[in-house]
Formats: C-alpha cells, structure tokens, sequence
C-alpha cells in the first residue's frame, strides 16, 4: 500500500487491549451513570428507568410473538421501500451517469432535493396511498431514491474510461457492457448508496409510522409513549438502534468483502 | 526465419486518414493524409513525438473514433467501428479489478458466448502464453503493473486477432521491465506469428520489435519516413548491444530530433500563453 | 457531491431542458386534474397550490413560522459547531481515545436518531427544547468524525514543517493542524447543519409544534390540501436555498480545492 505521509501513519497504533478497556470503561460509566440518575429521582418517575427494568421489558418484548408480527410488518415495507427506490434511483443513475445533457438537466434537482425533510410529504401520500403500508413504503421509497441516484450517477462518472473502451473494443453489446462493466466498475459507490438508501428508507417508514399507522415498530413506540411505558420504549429504541446499525454494518461490509482494489 | 512473406497481400490498409479536433484556440489537424500497409506476420511500430497524433491513429485504426477522413481496411473489410479482427491493447491500466486474471482473459470469448469449461481451457492457454502460470485466480490488485499488462495482452490475444494493436503498452513500466515484456512479446509474435502494430515513442523498443518503422511528424502528424529494420530474426533484447542496432536507433533519432523539439518548443509557448490557468 | 452543471454558457440548453420538462409536468397535471382524470380532492391543481401560496403569507403567518424555525435552526447549529469540533478535538487528541471511540460516532452518524423523538418529548416537553435537542443531536456526529478526520489527515510534510520550527504541541495545534483541517471540517459542518435542519423540520412536523413542520401539519388536519401542498414547496424551497447557501459559503471559505 503506498505511504500517503499522513498524520495518523506516523506513530504506532496502541495495542488492542489497552483499546477494548478503554471501551468497557466508558460503557461502564455510562452505565453507572444511568443507574444512579435512575435511582436519584431527579428526574419525573419513569423518564430513566433503572437498568433492571429496562432489560427486564427488553426480555418481555422479545419473548411477545405480538412483537414479532409488528417488526415484520415493518421490516417488509422497509425491504419494499428499498426495492422500489433503489431500483429506480439505479436505473435514474445510469441514464444521468451515461448521458451528460440529461445529466445537467436533471441532476442538479436531485441533488438539491436530496437533503430535504421528506416526512413532510406524508399527509400526500396518505392522500394518495391511504392509511396502511402503502403510504409507509411511499415514504421510504421517497427517502430512498435520491442518495441512490445521485451514488449511481456519480458512480457512472467515475468509472475508469479506459475500462469502457475496453468493452467497446470488444464489441460489447449494450447489455453486456451495463452487466459486465458498468455495473461491477461501480460496485461501490453501488454499495454505498444503497446503505445510505437504506438508513434513509428505514427512517422514514419508521418516522411514518410513528406519526399515523396501526402497525408497525413505529405504530409500537408511539403506543408505548401514549401509555407512558418508558421501559417498553427504551427496549424498542435499544432493538431498533442495534437493527439499524447492524444493517448499516453489514452492507459496508458487503463492500469492504471485495478489498480487491488496484493500487 | 524471414520476417514477413514478401509481397503477399496486405493485412492493414490505411488510406489517407485525416483527423481534425476543435479546440479552444481553433481547429487543429492531428494527423494529416497518412497512409501505409501492414502484411501478414508483420511487425510495424509508428513512432513520434508527443502530440503527433499517434493515439489518433490508434483510435481511428482501432474503430473507436469515427470522425475522420480516408479509410481502414482490415482483411478486406472496412472498418467502421471496432472490428473482430483487430485486437486492442490500451495504454492505461485496463485490467477489470473486480475479475481475477483466468475471468480477465476470458473476457472476449464470454462476450461471444462460449461455455464457463472452453473459456477457462482457452484462457489458460493465453495465460501460459504471455508467462503467467500459476496466477489465473489471482486478482490484478495483487500483480505487478508489467503483469497487469500481461493479462491485458493476453485478453487481447484471447479474442485471436488477425492483427494486434498496441498503444504504448509498456509506457507506465521501467525500462527493464520493458525490455524484458519486448522480448516476450516476440516470442509471441514468433510463436503465433501474429501481426503486430505498435504505437511508441520509444526509439529502442520499436527498433527491438520490428521489422519496419514509421516515423511521423509532429502536428500536424504526416508519415516522416519509412525504415526498414534488417536485424536478423528470432531476435530478443541482447539486440540492444549489437552495432546495427546502434546505427538504427540513431537514424531514427536524427528524425525525430527535429520532431520532438517542435513539440517542445510549442508546449512551452501554449505554457506562456495560458499562464496562470490549470492545464488539465 | 459532484455537481453536474457547472455553469458555463454552453450549459443553457440542459438547463432550460429541465426547467422547460419541469413546466410541462405541472401543465399536464394541471390539464388532468381539470379534467377530471385526477381527483382535485386529492390533488388540488397547480395554478391553485401557487394561488395559496399568498394566504401563507397573510392567514398564516408564515413569516413569523419561518423565524421561530430559523431561531431553532441557529440555536441547534451553534451547539453542533461548537460541541461537535470540540468533541472531535478531544477525541482526535488522544490516540487511545480516537482508537476507542470514532467508530462510535460512525455508528452513531449511522443510528436513526430522530426516531428517539418521542423520547426527547417525554423528558423536554413537547416543545422547542425538544426540537433543538433533536437537531443538536443529529447534527453533532458528522461534524465530530469530520474534525478527527480532518485533523488526523494533516499532511506528514506540514507536521514536520512544524516541527523544523521548534512548536510546542499547542503551537502546532493552532498554527498548523487546525488550519490544515479547516476545509474537512466545513464538509462536516455542511453535513452536520443539513441533518440539523431536516430533523428540526421533521420533527416540528412530528411533534405539532414549532414553525414550518408544525405548519404542514396543521393545515393537513384542517383538510386544506392546497394549503398543505402550498406549504409542503415552501419548505423544501426553504430547505433548498439552505443548502445552496451552505454551499455558496463554504466554497467561499476555501476557495483553493
């Protein structure tokens, strides 16, 4: 690997376990930290509920089949959201990467309609779509397709020209040049957008949920606010942080598995 | 071995190529009525200065740019886009990083259809050929830049050209490192006695390969000179230390000088005239 | 990020192909939903989301809406610059801690944070406290992973220069590090101010209070749809002039790339 002489490659890295103690500390701390704010009564009743309890509702969510049936219901629009939208991000990506004139069309209004809240959509697609998941995968796919298309897009651009002539040479076909070239020379802003599609998609059919749905994580967090059970909330903050990092982890693993890089 | 059947029917005919590009400060000719013939089992090297239009005439010779005046004939055919019969081999790095060297090679016969068995059989062969045995399922990130381009050529020479077609293929690489990729490279031609057309700047590398030189202009790029290199075959790289070969690198030099220092002396006036942008 | 239009006179005919499709979108609605073929009690018609625009500004006081957002938007934005690079600061300062935590921040810059809105109501109210809690928290990992990134990025050559001349580590910090991680640290606050603003927004939205996101809700509940489409454009018009003015600044912060 060459020496890019930055700052960080000069001193040694410290070693792993000195690293992992200084991890479990500030865990450790935290944890302690919690509990003693739990038990002080500083702050009103349940707002931070002792350790106990929180694992204790944690154990009893898992173990509630009703549970399960929401995180389905919820796992399927965000799966749905992320087909729609990443496909159709992918295929917009293309068509902007390929063509310059398209692309100075169009891709500044991605580009500028990307970091904008999305959840303010939601009365429309209610409208549009009505109450059940519907309007939830809407949502998502919303979210969804601008970090793909603009990933892609970008991806297009950046892809080795010299590979492309290569193809040509060949006499690649259209089809055989967008499998065989464009699309495995683009693997990984590919990659990367889809987590940043899914993290956005995620949000949102979750956030959608929260605001109006019967079903649903989202749907079970706002019913436990509105019955004041903060255990049960914390318990389905902690699931859902750890699903949404998780997945986030394994995608850019996905992309960091083929650490078959030139030079 | 003679070097190329005499007078038999040639292989590569170009015809009068004229190539103009709009740029910022007016048109300009890049390569202007250039014409020659390739025979069969020939080994042809174009040789210039920077900016006589020779990756024009790679591109133009090659069917991937078709603006142009004048024509390409390859076995007959004329070309009007990038012809089965003529193999390509790019300067830059051209490996695809996500295949390993066998999926490489392979590429052009999975292109055409043939099965995942006769591609690998097929492959290997090439693979052996260029000295590679042994790395077929290594990646390119984990070669060297002189095997990459072997696996480059190989994937070229895969496709079975009638002629292959070489853009200063050898430019990224160390001298002997180059040496020693030439002399494998003929041993190739020798073996497949392939046709062979090199686009070089290098003076040493196109006396070592050929059988004859085309010396061109700087721009706008004309054919200079035509030199026949009569230095015997089956040749490697001890070539370089012979006297003949001396003599034949400084009459091509004696050409070129000329070239090369136009080329340079427009540079530094295009320097002056642009002071302050980025030159990209 | 790249931009694809850059600007130059040859790029007006793209441009006013975009805009051009743009317009032709909204007149095809328009003539679909006077005829009928689209419901207008789902869809209100262009001409008409465009008229309601105006009683924004009178019946609802947009203005002001726009303001009490702004304010929560400044107030989150000054805490995020300021507790975002000092916590990168700190964190990129000691080795072991850098070790230990900026995959945290990662993950942290990865977790659906606004999610907890219901969350930060239960313990700040449902008010603006929430809010700006909610901006400040979404926006304060990307700036801190940029500050490490940009400080520990610093050139080795530039370090030594550093060091040729005999700085004490304070010296170095200030004359050379943080200087030569300015340009990523902008990058980082960009990111960090955009999700700030789109979780205040979103969660005005959520919580029905606030500015602009309370705005959308309210009108979506009175049933006014061209009034709550109206409103929806004026956000994301909002949010978009944001964006392009965070750009604009911090192209003029570093104008050498």
């Amino acid at each position: 690997m060459a020496e890019t002489g930055r700052l960080t490659q000069s001193a040694g890295t410290a070693p792993v376990s000195a690293v992992m103690l200084l991890r479990a500390a500030i865990i450790l701390a935290v944890l302690a930290a919690w509990e003693l704010l739990a038990r002080s009564g500083w702050l009103y009743r349940d707002v931070v509920p002792p350790l106990e309890t929180i694992v204790r509702a944690l154990a009893n969510l898992l173990s509630d089949p009703e549970f399960y049936h929401h995180l389905a219901v919820t796992l399927g629009e965000i799966a749905a959201a992320l087909a729609i939208g990443g496909l159709s991000g992918l295929t917009a990506g293309i068509v902007l990467g390929a063509n310059r004139f398209l692309a100075k069309a169009f891709e500044p209004y991605l580009y500028y309609l990307g970091p904008t809240p999305k959840i303010i959509f939601f009365p429309v697609l209610i409208m549009w779509f009505g109450l059940g998941s519907e309007s939830k995968v809407a949502l998502g796919t919303l979210s969804c397709f601008f970090p793909v298309a603009l990933s892609v897009a970008a991806g297009m651009r950046g892809i080795d020209k010299v590979l492309i002539r290569v193809g040509d040479s060949f006499r690649a076909s259209r089809w055989q040049m967008v499998l065989k070239i464009y699309l495995p020379a683009m693997r990984h802003p590919i990659i990367n957008g889809v987590r940043l599609g899914l993290g956005v998609a995620l949000i949102g059919v979750l956030l959608a949920e929260t605001k109006l749905s019967s079903a649903g994580i989202g749907f079970l967090i706002i019913q436990a606010y509105s019955v004041f059970d903060m255990p049960r909330m914390y318990a389905m903050l902690i699931v859902l942080f750890v699903l949404a990092i998780g997945a986030n982890a394994l995608v850019g693993r996905l992309g960091g598995l083929d650490s078959i890089r030139r030079t | 071995m003679a070097a190329a059947q005499p007078k038999s029917e040639p292989i590569l005919v170009v015809n009068d190529i004229v190539v103009r590009y709009e740029t910022a400060e007016g048109p300009i000719v890049a390569v202007d009525e250039v014409s020659f013939i390739v025979r069969p089992g020939e080994f042809l090297s174009v040789i210039g200065p920077s900016g006589c239009g020779k990756s024009s005439l790679f591109n133009v010779i090659g069917g991937l740019l078709g603006q142009h005046q004048g024509t390409v004939r390859v076995a007959g055919e004329t070309v009007t886009g990038p012809h089965k019969a003529i193999g390509m081999v790019f300067q830059e790095e051209s490996t695809f990083p996500w295949r390993n060297v066998t999926d490489n090679v392979a590429f052009p016969l999975e292109l055409v259809g043939l099965d995942r068995a006769r591609r690998a059989e097929r492959a290997k062969h090439f693979i052996s050929l260029v000295g590679l045995d042994g790395f077929e399922k290594r990646y390119p990130g984990e070669l060297s830049g002189g095997m990459r381009q072997r696996v480059s050529l190989a994937r070229t020479l895969a496709s079975e050209p009638k002629i292959l077609l070489m853009d200063e293929p050898f430019a990224a690489l160390d001298e002997q490192t180059r040496l020693l990729l030439g002399d494998k490279v003929l041993q190739i031609q020798q073996q497949l006695q392939q046709t062979m057309l090199l686009i070089t700047h290098n003076i040493t590398e196109a006396v070592q390969m050929s059988d004859r030189i085309l010396v061109m202009t700087y721009r706008p790029g004309k054919v200079k000179r035509i030199v026949d290199i009569d230095l015997p075959r089956p040749r490697t790289s001890e070539i370089v230390t012979s006297e003949a070969f001396g003599r034949y690198v400084a009459e091509i030099w004696n050409d070129l000088r000329e070239e090369a220092s136009r080329g340079m002396k427009d540079e530094e006036a295009y320097a002056l005239r642009h002071h302050g942008t980025a030159h990209e | 990020m790249s931009k694809a239009a850059s600007g130059k006179r040859s790029d007006l005919p793209p441009i006013l192909t975009g805009v051009g499709a743009v317009a032709v979108f909204l007149l095809i609605c328009e003539a679909l939903i006077r005829a009928g073929v689209i419901s207008q009690f789902i869809v209100p018609p262009p001409s008409e989301i465009f008229g309601s625009f105006y009683r924004l500004f009178t019946e609802e006081h947009i203005v002001r809406r726009f303001f009490f957002t702004t304010g929560e938007s400044l107030t989150a934005s000054i805490m995020v610059a300021v507790f975002g690079i000092a916590l990168g600061v700190v964190i990129q300062r000691y080795r072991l801690l850098q070790q230990a935590c900026e995959t945290w921040v990662a993950a942290f810059a990865a977790a659906p944070v606004v999610l907890a809105y219901p969350l930060f109501m239960v313990i700040f109210g449902r008010n603006a406290l929430t809010i700006i809690v909610m901006g400040f928290v979404s926006g304060l990992p990307p700036v801190t992973l940029k500050t490490i990134e940009g400080i520990s990025g610093t050139r080795k050559v530039l370090v030594n220069v550093g060091r040729s001349f005999n700085l004490n580590a304070t010296q170095q910090f200030w004359k050379i590090l943080f200087p030569a991680a300015m340009p990523t640290i902008f990058v980082g606050l960009r990111l960090g101010l955009i999700f700030a603003l789109i979780n205040i927004v979103g969660t005005e939205f959520l919580i029905n209070f606030g500015g602009l996101g309370q705005l959308i809700e309210d009108l979506a509940e009175r049933y006014d749809l061209a009034g709550t489409y109206s409103a929806i454009c004026f956000v994301i018009l909002v949010s978009v002039l944001f964006f392009m003015a965070l750009e604009k600044i911090e192209r003029w912060l570093r104008p050498v790339d």
